[in-house]
């Protein structure tokens, strides 16, 4: 057999990389691993360069069909790689605290990419266990890469055990449907639900798999990991936790659903919509009464994982869509919030929203773009957030579910309500000091960059839409 | 006879002893062991389904699992000594400095 290289390219690069990267860790003197960060965005970028020269139409199976290339892949790729490297950027200022341990950090950075890589092409149950372990393996140890920081231990902890858990339903669940279907691959497992008839033990098995994929998204009832792991992990790792693992775990359950259980649609659309409702209420209502800033977003992220199950339980290709556009929306909306989160924990010394009081005397900018970033989360127009839940909401309504959009307009008005009241002590309250602080070049441009996102995503989507259409069409 | 039926059963009360034990222990090290109880579970599973359908998918799933979980006690035991040095405890309940 030989190896199709030109369509394993980004992965297998990746792994070059990977070694790369360790090489320098452990030859480069330690006044120039400061550049470390330079590696990894370079690394990044190749790894684009070869996703682009993939781009052409049709999915293309590898490694005895376990592994399938197809544009649908590629979009969710390219949207990892930018994820990633906005998350380089955001290790900049967060550096001093990684220091000394710098270059293992960008390599289990890139550990987490590749496991993201190989989620978006899953055309396997082996194969989508084991890129979910390589991504989830890599965040345990970056979530408590802090060692001296009693709450970034716990959130490591706490994180590896509740994750490991799902792992445990994952694998029991892949266990089930091998049983019933005689083969892990997708294509044989649709086709024994298609023949029927389908024993209890396999729609068990499905669900247990569901399971273990939802705690990646942080879908009710999976969640309790999140506001915890958020509030204790370094804000990077956090970053990289709320886009990048959300958007692979939603990525992969679409792979997982419509490609091995269409039949099933009956049962998993009411399953997820049933737990949409929750895991909205829940993430929003939870959101309220929170302090801080990183604990506040971990139960905004939760409520957005609501909207994203509300698409994908339309079990349709536009509801695919529709996700697909909100997981767009979320990346540059989310990721120029913790951008700024993490200038601003830095510049404040903590993450509390009492620091945060003021904050447009000291920082205009920094306050502007949380501002902006925060409406777009909250879905308020002309910005990307809004159309994001717009086009989710009308394929809920396509699909019947009207007390379901109902839940999530109300949950709209809440996760309004919570992310004013943060915009209010920025712009309304008295800074605790009068210091003012700017953020570098580099931190500068990337914001500006992602707010032109939620803007022009706002205003013209179109480009994007089309992308989308020529991506998900099978 | 021992048929595909009593492997199922028992791979089933291993999944709900691990389980168990996940939420009943308050040692880390206890934890890690009843979540590897769980994985192997599942590769009595694999293993009995391969068996009863006489091919080799599920044992080569199992050659997976067994090194993802050995990869996985790694780092959960490299966290339990982070406690242990830092924390002094291996008791999950005196470990919540995160509180809402």
């Amino acid at each position: 057999m030989t190896i199709p290289l030109p369509w394993l390219s980004v992965e297998l690069f990746a792994c070059a990389w990977i070694l790369v990267l360790l090489a320098a860790d452990l030859l480069l003197p330690e006044a120039r691993k400061a550049s470390l960060w330079l590696w990894t965005l370079a690394g990044l970028g190749i790894c684009a360069i070869l996703l682009a020269g993939q781009a052409i139409a049709g999915g293309h199976h590898l490694i005895q069909q376990m592994f399938l290339v197809d544009p649908f892949s590629r979009f969710f790729k390219a949207l990892f790689l930018g994820t990633a490297a906005v998350v380089v950027v955001m290790t900049r200022p967060f550096g001093r605290h990684l220091a000394g341990r710098l270059g293992a950090f960008y390599l289990l950075l890139f550990t987490a990419v590749l496991g993201m890589l190989v989620l978006a092409s899953v055309h396997d149950l082996l194969m989508l266990f084991l890129g979910l372990e390589l991504l989830t393996f890599s965040l345990y140890i970056m979530a408590a890469y802090l060692r001296t920081e009693a709450r970034s231990i716990e959130a490591g902890m706490k994180y590896l055990i509740l994750g490991s858990l799902s792992s445990g339903f994952l694998v029991y669940g892949m266990a089930l449907l091998y049983g019933f279907a005689g083969s892990t691959h997708f294509e044989a497992i649709r086709h024994a639900f298609e023949v029927g008839p389908v024993p209890p033990i396999a729609v068990a098995g499905l669900l247990l798999v569901m399971a273990g994929l939802g705690f990646k998204i942080a879908a009710v009832p999976f969640h309790l990991w999140v506001p915890d792991v958020y509030e204790g992990a370094p804000t990077p790792v956090v970053a990289l936790l709320s886009v990048g693992s959300k958007t692979a775990g939603v990525v992969a359950l679409t792979r997982l659903l419509f490609g091995a259980a269409p039949t099933m649609a009956g049962l998993w659309t009411n399953v997820l919509a049933g737990l949409s409702a929750a895991t909205m209420l829940y993430g929003n209502l939870g959101a309220i009464p929170q302090t801080n800033i990183k604990r506040l977003l971990g139960y905004s992220s939760i409520g957005h994982a609501g909207y994203l199950l509300m698409g994908l339980s339309a079990g349709s290709q536009s509801g695919v869509e529709a996700v697909s556009f909100y997981l767009v929306a979320y990346f540059v909306s989310n990721l120029a919030v913790f951008l700024a989160v993490t200038w601003a924990g830095e510049q404040l010394g903590s993450d509390e929203l009492e620091q945060y009081n003021g904050l447009s005397k000291r920082s205009p900018f920094l306050a502007a773009a949380l501002f902006i970033g925060f409406l777009s989360l909250a879905g308020v127009p002309p910005l990307a957030g809004f159309v994001g839940k717009l086009f989710v909401m009308l394929r809920a309504v396509e699909s019947g579910r009207l007390w379901l959009v109902a839940i999530g307009a109300v949950n709209v008005a809440i996760s309004l309500y919570y992310y004013l009241m943060v915009i209010k002590r920025m712009y309304l309250d008295a800074p605790p000091t009068s210091t003012t602080f700017r953020l570098d070049r580099l931190a500068t441009v990337t914001l500006s960059l992602l707010l032109l996102g939620v803007l022009w995503l706002g205003i013209v989507q179109e480009p994007l839409v089309r992308q989308i259409l020529v991506s998900v069409r099978p | 006879m021992i048929g595909l039926a009593h492997y199922l059963v028992l791979s089933a009360l291993l999944f709900a002893i691990g389980l168990i034990g996940i939420m009943t222990r308050r040692n880390v090290l206890m934890i890690l062991l009843c979540i590897e109880i769980m994985f192997n579970a599942a590769n009595l599973a694999f293993v009995a389904f391969a068996k009863a359908w006489g091919n080799l998918d599920g044992q080569v799933v199992v050659f997976f699992i067994i090194t993802v979980a050995a990869a996985e006690v790694t780092v959960g035991l490299a966290i339990a000594i982070l406690l242990a040095r830092q924390l002094k405890t291996l008791n999950v309940d005196e470990v919540s400095f995160l509180k809402w």
